[in-house]
C-alpha cells in the first residue's frame, strides 16, 4: 500500500488592494516597492501612508534587485509543518539598495557562507498561479 | 503628571508550574484575590480592572467573580510583553486622574500546557506578515534572532554574551522558592544546550510555564494607612517611536532605535532620576538579548556595551552595579508576560525579595524593547 502523507501547507500572503501591485511584478519578476511622491522616501512593507512625511501620494517603482545580507537566522523545531519538514530552515533579512529592508530567503547559499553584507541580487520562484515570492542570490560577478 | 500620586499596594502569585490543572480565569482570579488580601482591600471596592490585549478573558468576568460593585474605568493594552507594565500605568493615570479608587492590573497565561500562539499562524497572513510568514518567519524566536544576529555583527557581539544573562539570572532563581528553574547553570550549558533559532539556544529563550500575576494600586494618600509598605510610582511610560511593526524592527531605518529608547527618556524625565538612581531593574527577558539592549536604552552602559558589561559580571546580584531580575526573570522564575517582574519590583522596595539588594529604594522595571513598550520607576 502506498503511504499516504499529508503535503504541509507554506503560510501564504493574503493579497490586498494595497499590496497587489507588489505581487502583480513579482509575477512578471520585477521587484516594487512604493516610493513617497513627496519626499521621495522608499518604503517596505507596503502602507497608505509615507513613514516620514504623511504623505499618500506613492508609485510603485521598480528597484535595481541589487541588496545586501543584512542578518538571518537559522530556525529549528518545533516550526509549523512545512517548515518543520526543510528544517532546518534559514530565514534572511536583506537591505535594498535603495533602503528598505525585506524578508526573503537565499538561494543556493550554503548557510556557513551566510555573511553581514554579502552582495545579493533578487530572485524569483513561482509558487502558484498567484504568488511569486522574491528571493535573493549571490550577485553574479559583473565585469570579470 | 501623576508622578507620586498613587502606589501599589498589593501583590498576588499563583504557583508557576508546568500544568497548573485549572483554566487561566480561574487562576487570574486567584491572583488578584491574592493581591487584594495581601493590601488588606475588599474586592468590592475594586473599581477599575486593566488587563493585557492578549488575555482572553475579560474585565467583566473579573468585576463578576470578584465581587466588584462598579468598574469606572477598564482597559486592556497591546502588544504582547511590550504591555509588561502598561496595564499598571493605566491603573495609575486611573486613579490619578480621579476617575478610580482601587484598581486591579493582572495577566494569567497556561503557556506552559496551553501551546504556543504562532503554532495558530494562519495560512494566509495578512498585513506585514504576509511579507514574512511565507519565507518562515514566524515566531518571536525568530524574529529576535534576526536583531541578534545584526546586533553581533555590528558590535563585535558573541552568544557567549548573550549566555551570560541567563547564567546570572539562574543564580538569582537559585534563591527564590517560586522560581520553575532553580538550578546554577554556566555559560557552556548555554551554549551546549539546542539550537532555537540561530544564535539563540534554547536556554536563551523564556520558560514556557501556567501562572498569573496581579498588583492592586490605590492613591498615595490612601496607600499610607494600608497593610503594606506602598511602593510609590514616581514614573511611567510607553514608547514606539516611529515606523515601528510588531516585533521586526529590522523594517526601521535604524533597527536598534527601539521604542524603549523613547520609553526610557520619558520615564526617567517624569520621575525626576537617571540610570544612576536606579538600585535594581527588572527588565523584560523573554530571549536573553533583549536585557542587553535594555542596559544600554535605559543608560547603564552604551550602546553596543552591553555585552563586556554583563560579561563583567556588571549585573550580577549582589555585587553587581545594576542587579537585574532578581527573582530570575521570564528565564528562569515564570514567563507572565513580564508581570511578575513588577511584583519583583515591590518585593525590592519592602525588603522581602529572595535577592535583596540593601537598602533598594528606587526600582526600574521595563517591558520588552523590540515592541510598543512600557516602563515604570517604583520608589519606597
Amino acid at each position: 500500500m502506498k503511504e499516504q502523507r499529508m503535503i504541509a501547507q507554506r503560510p501564504m500572503p493574503e493579497i490586498t488592494e494595497l499590496t497587489e501591485p507588489f505581487w502583480s511584478a513579482a509575477k512578471e519578476r520585477r521587484l516594487v516597492v512604493q516610493r513617497c511622491d513627496d519626499c521621495e522616501t522608499y518604503r517596505f512593507p507596503p502602507e497608505v501612508g509615507c513613514y516620514r512625511c504623511g504623505s499618500r501620494k506613492a508609485t510603485w517603482a521598480t528597484v535595481s534587485g541589487q541588496a545586501k545580507l543584512f542578518s538571518w537566522t537559522v530556525a529549528h523545531p518545533p516550526l509549523l509543518p512545512y517548515f518543520q519538514e526543510h528544517a532546518p530552515w534559514p530565514v534572511a533579512v536583506v537591505q535594498l539598495e535603495e533602503g528598505p529592508r525585506m524578508v526573503t530567503n537565499l538561494v543556493d547559499v550554503p548557510i556557513e557562507e551566510y555573511e553581514v553584507g554579502m552582495p545579493l541580487e533578487a530572485a524569483f520562484e513561482e509558487i502558484d498561479d498567484e504568488v511569486t515570492l522574491v528571493l535573493f542570490r549571490r550577485r553574479q560577478v559583473e565585469g570579470g | 503628571m501623576i508622578r507620586d500620586k498613587t502606589a501599589i499596594v498589593g501583590i498576588g502569585t499563583t504557583e508557576y508550574t508546568k500544568n497548573i490543572g485549572r483554566p487561566e480565569f480561574v487562576t487570574a482570579l486567584d491572583a488578584v484575590s491574592d493581591a487584594l488580601d495581601d493590601a488588606g482591600l475588599s474586592p468590592s471596592e475594586v473599581d477599575a480592572i486593566f488587563k493585557f490585549e492578549d488575555q482572553a478573558d475579560n474585565e467583566l468576568e473579573m468585576a463578576r467573580n470578584l465581587g466588584a460593585k462598579n468598574l469606572r474605568v477598564w482597559g486592556g493594552i497591546g502588544w504582547g510583553g511590550g504591555a509588561a507594565c502598561a496595564p499598571v500605568i493605566h491603573a495609575a493615570m486611573a486613579i490619578a486622574s480621579g476617575m478610580a479608587s482601587v484598581a486591579v492590573a493582572f495577566r494569567a497565561r497556561n503557556r506552559g500546557s496551553g501551546g504556543r500562539p504562532w503554532g495558530r499562524t494562519s495560512m494566509r497572513v495578512g498585513r506585514h506578515g504576509a511579507f514574512e510568514a511565507p519565507y518562515g518567519l514566524i515566531s518571536p524566536v525568530q524574529q529576535n534572532a534576526v536583531m541578534a544576529r545584526h546586533y553581533m555583527h555590528e558590535y563585535g557581539i558573541k552568544p557567549e554574551h548573550f549566555a551570560r544573562v541567563s547564567v546570572s539570572q539562574r543564580q538569582n532563581a537559585s534563591r527564590n522558592p517560586r522560581a520553575f528553574f532553580r538550578d546554577p547553570i554556566t555559560v557552556e550549558d548555554v551554549m551546549n544546550s539546542r539550537m532555537i533559532a540561530d544564535p539563540l539556544h534554547l536556554l536563551d529563550c523564556c520558560l514556557e510555564t501556567d501562572g498569573a500575576c496581579a498588583v492592586v494600586l490605590t492613591s498615595a494618600e490612601r496607600a499610607r494607612d494600608l497593610k503594606q509598605p506602598p511602593a510609590y510610582i514616581s514614573g511611567v511610560a510607553q514608547g514606539t517611536g516611529s515606523q515601528h511593526y510588531m516585533m521586526t524592527p529590522f523594517y526601521k531605518d535604524d533597527a536598534f532605535d527601539l521604542p524603549n529608547v523613547y520609553a526610557a527618556k520619558d520615564v526617567y524625565a517624569m520621575a525626576g532620576v537617571g540610570p544612576q538612581d536606579i538600585d535594581v531593574a527588572q527588565f523584560y527577558d523573554v530571549f536573553s538579548p533583549l536585557v542587553l539592549w535594555q542596559l544600554e536604552a535605559y543608560g547603564f552602559c552604551g550602546r553596543g556595551e552591553a555585552g563586556s558589561f554583563v560579561e563583567e559580571g556588571r549585573i550580577d546580584w549582589p555585587n553587581g552595579d545594576i542587579p537585574v531580575n532578581t527573582h530570575g526573570g521570564s528565564l528562569s522564575e515564570a514567563y507572565v508576560h513580564g508581570l511578575n517582574h513588577v511584583l519583583e519590583a515591590v518585593r525590592q522596595l519592602r525588603g522581602t525579595s529572595t535577592s535583596q539588594v540593601a537598602d533598594a529604594s528606587t526600582v526600574l522595571v521595563a517591558a520588552a524593547p523590540v515592541v510598543p513598550t512600557s516602563a515604570l520607576i517604583l520608589h519606597r
